[in-house]
């Protein structure tokens, strides 16, 4: 039945005699392990496609709801942490494996005639994958997704006579922003699929059309067809690559940051690994010479690879070879520059909020949102007429979510029916400002450090007296100095004789005696907390 | 367009045992690896359109606002999870007291075309503005076109906390 069916199909589109022209290519004897690194990009570009079109499903692309969607699908959606950890950690899989193709394709010198489109139509193909890859963090809409695409934007703009113009096309609009989140997702979900699919399809076809380079000396003997005797080593790879793929996937969360917060600027953004070369070049270039590191280095690269068809044009194939040495001393300085600034870039982390880092203000957040006398819980509970507490989101505007806070009646209608006590005053402007730090923390799936009853009444006190001037870990006032890392400068006894009466320390000082403000308990646990932030 | 005379498949060609063994484990692991993913991205895909709507119990005023043979009107405010959003449905359901000191929840959609039905506090009934049904106070039907009595919803009693499940 099958059997006839297939016939009939055949007849109709001779699918078997494509499939044969397909699959018995002959080989040159010798073709190696080398050479199933194209396979397992195909494998890779289809796991990615796969798992966006799922990802695509649940993604909305706004400021408002595109970090809660990501944290749904992390959160809620059943498999749906792996299936994103399948795109997100796909997506260096596939920029390693489309690397590494490039430099095995170099070393074999298979850019050389008649196969320079070949190699060029690769080249294109490698720089729409990077595209993709930058344009894909900016959606999840986390802190890192915002910082980091602020850097890129401002890269752009420093391009000689179109910067400005280059960078409002890549913004979509004055800021960053709404119009910037709409365009990008368009790009990553439509624009940037098409564009790789011809490239791709053009390479596959110029790599029928004029066979493979194969190995710099072939096996003498028949060549071999490629399926199966190659083909069962492309899926020899392909089964460990993907094995591996699914392994982190399922056991390494993909990360998410905090909510991006544009008025949080502690935050000090570090682009993915693999633009980190490039992150790392910028610092030795700074200010008016800046342009070498965005425009000139990189554009010398990319100016290489592709006129390499053009400018070794000898049929020598090895790379050590006389003729092919120039072009063998440019390729390996080009790969250990990009290695030895990647590594750099990874080793040198710089100084600011760490990532799981809750400060005090979220903690007095914590206490306040959760604690024994919640005011959020008389409506965020299970049946109650708010969302429960676990379900909230941070899809307002800070100024929505602290005017709630204060006055959470008035801002939600419907919240309270007309027998309902209205609630007292929820709490003060500062408290506000805690719970919504202590949101963005959870929201992010931080968790909470260990609470001594020390650290509670810290918090507390610092959330009501010290946030005014200080600020620890991204949040609080500029007008007193930073104490996030002020356990490296004073010990627990100077501190608290600074909070005491700091102008018996300083001689003179702008801060406020609080000896008899606070109390002796209040003071010392403030003292415990902050000696050991180090 | 390609002529085929004739079946050339790899099967016609002379047999091979470590060829097949190969074309066997080439077709077993890509179908593996297909599989994995048809579970992984299938179930994520799927998973959400096979959950159940939660039932919730909310809270529906107090017992003492309640008095006997007099249906009160009161607007429920329901809301559920809806993947990453937050959606909010208003349903009005009508409390009446049972002479047993217990309390019955119907819910105000009319059962012919889903119109929002009224109490009729002076002819202690429940009327359809649409086209002209009308329920008596423990919902059955009266008069007018609907084929069935307003459904009802479970309800218990916590202290003087009226529960109603939605």
């Amino acid at each position: 039945m099958l059997a006839r069916f297939l016939d009939w199909c055949d007849a109709r589109t001779g699918y078997r005699a494509a499939l044969h022209h397909l699959l018995d290519e002959r080989l040159p004897g010798g073709t190696g392990w080398a050479f199933t690194l194209g396979s397992v990009i195909l494998l890779l570009l289809g796991v990615q496609f796969l798992s966006g079109f799922v990802l695509a499903m649940y993604y909305v692309p706004s400021p408002l709801l595109a970090y809660d969607s990501v944290r749904y699908v992390m959160r809620d959606l059943p498999m749906g942490s792996v299936v994103r950890g399948l795109h997100v950690w796909g997506a260096s899989f596939l920029v390693v494996a489309a690397v590494a193709h490039m430099l095995r394709a170099f070393l074999h010198g298979a850019y050389k005639a008649p196969r320079e489109l070949t190699w060029l139509s690769g080249l294109a193909a490698l720089l729409v994958i990077l595209g993709f890859a930058l344009s894909g963090y900016l959606l999840p809409w986390d802190q890192k997704a915002y910082w980091a695409t602020t850097v890129t934007i401002n890269v752009a703009r420093g391009a000689p006579l179109v910067g400005e113009w280059l960078a409002s096309g890549l913004r979509g609009g004055p800021e960053l922003g709404a119009l910037t989140l709409g365009r990008w997702y368009a790009a990553h979900v439509f624009l940037l699929p098409a564009v790789l699919l011809a490239f791709a399809v053009a390479h596959l076809f110029l790599m029928r059309r004029h066979g493979i380079s194969g190995p710099l000396r072939p096996k003498p003997g028949p060549a071999t067809p490629f399926f199966p005797w190659h083909v069962m080593k492309d899926t020899v790879v392909m089964a460990v690559v993907f094995a591996s793929l699914l392994t982190l996937a399922y056991f390494v969360r993909a990360p998410l940051d905090e909510m991006a917060n544009p008025a949080d600027a502690s935050y000090v953004p570090r682009p993915e690994w693999y633009f980190l070369s490039l992150f790392q070049l910028l610092k030795y270039f700074p200010g008016p010479a800046e342009p070498v590191a965005t425009q000139l280095i990189p554009g010398l690269a990319v100016g290489f690879l592709a006129l390499l068809p053009f400018l070794d044009r000898h049929p020598e194939r090895r790379p050590w070879a006389r003729a092919r040495l120039p072009y063998s001393v440019g390729m390996a300085v080009l790969a250990a520059g990009v290695a030895g600034l990647t590594g750099l870039g990874l080793r040198d982390r710089p100084e600011g909020k760490a990532a799981n880092d809750w400060g005090l203000l979220p903690v007095a957040g914590l206490e306040l949102a959760t604690g024994e006398n919640s005011v959020c819980a008389r409506c965020h509970v299970a049946g109650g007429p708010a969302a429960p507490m676990e379900r909230t989101s941070l899809r307002r505007d800070e100024e929505w979510l602290l005017n709630h806070m204060t006055d959470p009646v008035a801002i939600a209608p419907g919240v309270r029916t007309a027998e309902d006590r209205a609630p007292r005053s929820a709490m003060g402007r500062f408290g506000a400002q805690a719970v919504v730090a202590y949101l963005r923390r959870r929201h992010a799936g931080i968790e909470p450090p260990p609470l001594e009853p020390g650290v509670r009444l810290a918090a507390m006190t610092y959330a009501s007296t010290c946030v005014v001037c200080h600020r620890v870990s991204g949040e609080g006032g500029t007008l007193g100095p930073d104490l996030t890392a002020v356990g490296q400068r004073r010990d627990a006894a100077e501190i608290q004789a600074i909070i005491e009466d700091a102008s018996l320390v300083y001689g003179e000082s702008s801060m406020p005696r609080f000896k008899d403000k606070l109390t002796g308990a209040q003071i010392e646990a403030l003292a415990g907390y902050f000696a050991g932030r180090k | 367009m390609i002529e085929q005379p004739a079946r050339i498949s790899p099967s016609s060609l002379p047999e091979n045992p470590r060829r097949t063994f190969l074309v066997r484990v080439i077709q077993g692991v890509h179908t593996t690896i297909g599989a994995t993913l048809a579970f992984v991205l299938g179930g994520a895909a799927l998973a959400p359109g096979l959950t159940r709507r939660e039932r919730l119990w909310l809270s529906a005023g107090d017992l003492s606002a309640l008095r006997d043979g007099e249906p009160r009107a009161v607007t429920l405010r329901v809301a559920r999870q809806d993947g990453a959003t937050e959606a909010v449905d208003r349903r009005v359901v009508f409390l009446v007291r049972s002479g047993d000191g217990g309390v019955r929840a119907l819910d105000s959609t009319c059962t012919h075309l889903g119109c929002r039905t009224r109490v009729n506090a002076d002819a202690l009934q429940i009327e359809c503005p649409c086209h002209g049904g009308v329920y008596d106070l423990e919902g059955r039907v009266v008069a007018g076109p609907p084929p069935r009595p307003l459904d009802e919803l479970p309800t218990r009693v916590e202290g003087t906390r009226i529960l109603v499940q939605v």
